[in-house]
């Protein structure tokens, strides 16, 4: 099985963690919610079992690290999910909770790109929001403005750039 | 650089549109290549952004252009972090306090001047102005700066213990011939000149000044 990333002889585990800490954050994100409370320790717990599952040896190169890291994150988060289920049958839902990465910097960041958005021209504007905020697919964005599909992928990727440079400087 | 084929699936994953085998391959994916995660992570940023600013983004009035005087305020106030500028702004009041309330305090304080272990005198400035540098002979008078009316100054010479001590009105004083004979060239000498009241009060002393008598070649 050709493998994307070849194994070293050694893994350096603190470079994987380091690397993958990201990825499987999003991921846990993704699937559980930045609003879950719980999603740092699922993180944290998965990068506990990695570490643990490579010192005992039980990645043998089969598949690459990523896929290795893939699965157990994607185990874990099937498991809290049926934790969280049989724990509240029958409780009601708790109120929402504040992101607990809402961090100023993050909001900062926010608030930057927003004004950013807000002062590209109306072309790149519109398909944004049609695209992004509304959800239209690219063939509803592309008949609402009288474009071709290709025109509308265009302005989305131009625009992405404009916001890159407008938020360097 | 080959495009990953899997970029054109990140918006899809992104807003729900990828289900089951797909959503499992693709998440697959951006943890075996950095490219797509680093793509994603930027696309997430965006979307989010548009999803919880859309209503204040995508308004019908755009903002109001600031152009000539905000980049330049934003350009400074980026200069340091919200909590340099604290230190900053904390710092320069500590200043001008320090200049403009506490200083004045300092100039206006009259001078102390320890006559003993227990004795202090405040008092008025009391300049001496000569001897106050080294001098090449023995010196034939010492002068002082005049204090007030109706004052009687006291004057002390040292060697390594008290060598004369006289009182006068005058703001000048001969050295008797006496007292010359014990002053020697290549000595260090110091005086003191204390000003009383008519009544007898010590109100000023003056700091303590060294002078050496030069050797004749």
């Amino acid at each position: 099985m050709k493998t994307v990333e070849q194994r070293p002889p050694e893994l350096n585990l603190d470079e994987i963690v380091q690397k993958y800490r990201t990825v499987v954050g999003f991921k846990v994100k993704k699937s559980l919610g930045t609003r879950t409370p719980d999603w740092e320790d699922v993180v944290n717990e998965v990068i506990t079992q990695v570490i643990e599952k490579v010192k005992k040896g039980e990645f043998r190169g089969e598949s690459s690290i990523g896929t290795f890291i893939y699965t157990i994150t994607s185990r874990r988060i099937v498991d809290y999910i049926r934790q969280k289920t049989k724990v509240l049958k029958g409780i009601p839902e708790p109120a929402v909770l504040p992101d607990p990465c809402d961090d100023a910097e993050r909001r900062e960041r926010t608030r930057v790109l927003a004004d950013a958005i807000k002062r590209l021209k109306p072309k790149f504007r519109e398909v944004l929001d049609l695209y992004y905020y509304q959800e239209l697919s690219r063939q509803e964005v592309a008949q609402r403005l009288g474009i071709s599909p290709r025109r509308v992928s265009e302005r989305l990727n131009y625009a992405q750039k404009l916001l890159r440079k407008m938020i360097k400087q | 650089m080959k495009k990953c084929k899997f970029k054109d699936q990140i918006d899809n994953y992104l807003l729900n549109r990828l289900e089951g085998e797909d959503k499992d391959i693709f998440e697959e994916h951006y943890f075996n290549c950095t490219s797509c995660f680093q793509k994603l992570e930027e696309r997430n940023e965006l979307i989010s952004t548009i999803k919880t600013r859309g209503a204040w983004i995508f308004r019908a009035e755009p903002a109001p252009e600031r152009r000539s005087l905000v980049p330049t305020f934003e350009k400074i106030y980026s200069f340091f972090t919200p909590r340099q500028w604290a230190t900053v702004a904390i710092s320069a009041a500590l200043l001008l306090v320090a200049v403009f309330g506490i200083l004045p305090q300092f100039r206006q304080s009259t001078p102390q001047f320890y006559l003993s272990e227990n004795e202090v005198v405040r008092g008025s400035f009391l300049s001496l102005i000569s001897p106050v540098i080294d001098v090449k002979g023995v010196p034939s008078f010492f002068e002082w700066r005049q204090l007030g009316q109706d004052v009687e100054y006291k004057i002390y010479v040292y060697n390594e213990k008290l060598l004369w001590t006289a009182a006068t009105k005058e703001t000048t004083i001969d050295v008797p011939e006496d007292i010359k004979q014990l002053m020697v060239a290549g000595h260090k000498y110091s005086w003191q000149v204390r000003a009383f009241s008519a009544k007898g009060t010590l109100i000023a002393v003056s700091s303590r000044v060294q002078f050496q008598i030069k050797e004749t070649e």
